[in-house]
């Protein structure tokens, strides 16, 4: 078992240690029971993320998309993300918007906030997620809250992507109108989580590990979670995201999980990423989840390419956001400044992607949700 | 030959006897074509999909200008209070007073809820809507929503999108062999030849959403659905042979009594 230089280690119903191994080295035999058996488990999840399964990644592409089709028929939900704030107390060595970096902070006040929601509905989004860094006192508990009960009067469907928080809080955001809460454990292995995340709380491996589970408990109905691919062995993470989502869907059987899937290029701020993912491993990771949860939404950001995320578009993938931008705001105008937290690949806008999706037989859907579910 | 009797939902009287839904589409003009191939009269529509706001994204303008029956239905509520909730504003936005009481409180497998169901039946039946309730196939609870008031009872054939077929016809029999009022079977049907078996089996009607709008051609797929549906009600009506189990013994067993 993993174990950091404090003494934390991966929770067993997380820790994927057992199928290491058979994700290394699966033979053609075991991915061939995967692909034929009627319910994947989690050996054959393992099975699927082997080189033998990359092998014969067009058979896994086919029976991703036709999972994904049962299920989500040919349509592919439309979010957009909203960064209220890049104030952030955390020292994570990847991201842009660590405290040890020097640009300028900012926040939007209430009056932005508005501005911002107001350009985004005319754009025609009925799904939005709101986004802060670690807890600080100029982007708190209230702080978000009150930016989400204000978009809940403006958007069908309201979720956050911010710190992590209590079972209380959580229980205010969900009073407020939030449908789902993202957090993503960035590694699961706390042996390099521990070296990546330099100070602040977000050290705290355990708290944020078990914070989707305080999320779902809260009666907030959907919990995203994900591992920022490249930052530590993705056959690690992988696997321990697939026992974290199995976990919680057995425990929190009115809930939802969903799934998405940062990956970091080694273009980003000068930070190289040690075990970087290639397309084809992406995709298959992708593959592998949709065969083994095809009932869970898959999401996939404009952190990645146009071309890739037309490839993967109802191939897998159920859900995506278009039209980001990863600074603070910059909807309503183009004011904002220009370091964003990631670089956004796919720069089209709503129109041109959605034409895309419709040249590939699939509906872009903006809204899938109502305000009379909260 | 006597007149093929009617489908009657709540009094109302309908030729078709196959339901459509209208999610999962490639586009709102291939529902369209799809649901004209179909020839369906009731056609369901889930209520987080209506966006009057946005023309382009919503299902429900586009099938007001049909010549159609439509039914709200209340997908995304996980429990009575929030059905009960969306059932009222489906009848406000689309002026019907059918609805489609669908109730899963786990968004994965989307089974649904049988307990919360029959709450929101009673309530929404006692309201004055024609309450078609989206159902596990249970001949008891069958009974008790026939009992406070539902038009029509829907068990499932399998789970929404498996495509796995009529897994439950064991139980969806002993439903039909009781029940007052038509039984649909909604969800799970993949082939046509499986929407005129449920036909043959007795069912009112059957509803169809997935194996039309991911079928390679959606269009020929509703049409071959409303072939399939009325040759199973023609065969019913024809009367099925008996099915025999075993061969007539050669050597009798009875000859020994007078």
């Amino acid at each position: 078992m993993k174990r950091n230089e404090n003494s934390v280690t991966i929770p067993d119903d997380v820790d994927p240690g057992r199928w290491m191994d058979l994700a290394r080295s699966a033979s053609a035999d075991d991915v061939r029971r995967a692909l034929d058996c009627p319910m994947v488990g989690e050996a054959d999840f393992a099975a699927l993320l082997s080189p033998a399964a990359g092998g014969v990644l067009e058979e896994l592409a086919q029976r991703a998309r036709a999972r994904t089709q049962a299920h989500f028929g040919r349509t592919i939900a439309l979010y957009v993300p909203l960064y209220l704030s890049d104030y952030c107390s955390g020292g994570c060595t990847y991201c842009g918007f660590a405290s040890d970096r020097g640009q300028a902070r900012h926040r939007l006040e209430p009056d932005e906030i508005l501005r911002e929601f107001e350009a985004i509905a005319a754009m025609g989004f009925q799904e939005i997620l709101l986004l802060t860094g670690e807890r600080t006192p100029k982007a708190d508990y209230p702080y978000v809250r009150d930016a989400v009960a204000e978009a809940a009067r403006h958007f069908a469907a309201v979720t956050v992507e911010a710190f992590p928080m209590t079972t209380e809080e959580y229980r205010g955001l969900a009073a407020a109108g939030c449908v789902g809460v993202t957090l993503y454990q960035e590694t699961y292995d706390p042996v390099p989580y521990e070296r990546l995340h330099r100070w602040g709380p977000k050290r705290d491996y355990v708290q944020r590990l078990a914070a989707p589970a305080r999320v779902l408990e809260s009666g907030i109905r959907f919990a995203g979670l994900g591992a920022l691919l490249g930052i530590a062995d993705p056959i690690f993470d992988v696997l321990s995201l697939y026992r974290h989502a199995l976990q919680l869907r057995r425990r929190f059987w009115q809930s939802g999980v969903s799934i998405s899937f940062p990956r970091v290029c080694p273009q980003e701020g000068g930070y190289v990423p040690p075990h970087p993912v290639s397309d084809r491993f992406l995709a298959q990771i992708i593959f592998a989840f949709r065969i083994a949860m095809p009932d869970v939404p898959l999401s996939l950001s404009t952190r990645e390419q146009a071309a890739f995320r037309d490839g993967m578009a109802g191939v897998g993938i159920s859900k995506m956001s278009i039209a980001s931008r990863t600074t603070v705001g910059g909807y309503q105008a183009h004011n904002a400044s220009p370091d964003g937290q990631f670089h956004v690949s796919d720069d089209r806008d709503v129109a041109s992607f959605c034409a895309a999706l419709e040249a590939k037989g699939l509906e872009p859907v903006f809204k899938n949700w109502d305000k009379v579910f909260r | 030959m006597n007149p093929v009797e009617k489908l009657v939902l709540g009094g109302v009287e309908f030729d078709s006897r196959l339901l459509v839904g209208t999610g999962k589409f490639a586009s709102t003009d291939v529902m369209v074509k799809a649901i004209a191939a179909s020839g369906a009269q009731l056609v369901t529509v889930a209520l987080r999909r209506v966006n009057p706001e946005r023309p382009s994204d919503d299902l429900l303008g586009p099938l007001t200008k049909l010549n159609i029956t439509l039914v709200p239905n209340t997908s995304g509520a996980r429990n009575a209070a929030e059905a009960i909730r969306a059932a009222r504003l489906g009848r406000e936005l689309s002026g019907s007073r059918f609805v489609k009481v669908e109730i899963h409180p786990n968004p994965h497998h989307l089974m649904p809820d049988a307990i919360e169901t029959y709450e929101a039946s009673k309530v929404l039946a006692r309201e004055g809507f024609i309450v078609l309730p989206y159902m596990p196939a249970d001949p008891v609870l069958a009974k008790r929503l026939e009992e406070v008031g539902c038009a029509a009872v829907m068990p499932l054939g399998s789970a929404i999108g498996t495509g796995h077929g009529m897994t439950t016809a064991e139980m969806i029999r002993l439903i039909i062999a009781d029940s007052g009022v038509p039984v649909i079977v909604d969800a799970g049907l993949r082939a046509p030849s499986e929407a005129a078996a449920a036909m043959e089996m007795g069912c009112g009607a059957v509803l169809v959403n997935s194996a039309i709008a991911a079928a390679g051609d959606p269009v020929g797929m509703a049409n071959a659905f409303a072939e399939a549906v009325k040759a199973g009600l023609a065969a019913r009506r024809a009367g099925l042979m008996s099915r025999s189990t075993h061969a007539v013994a050669t050597s009798p067993l009875t000859t020994f009594l007078a």
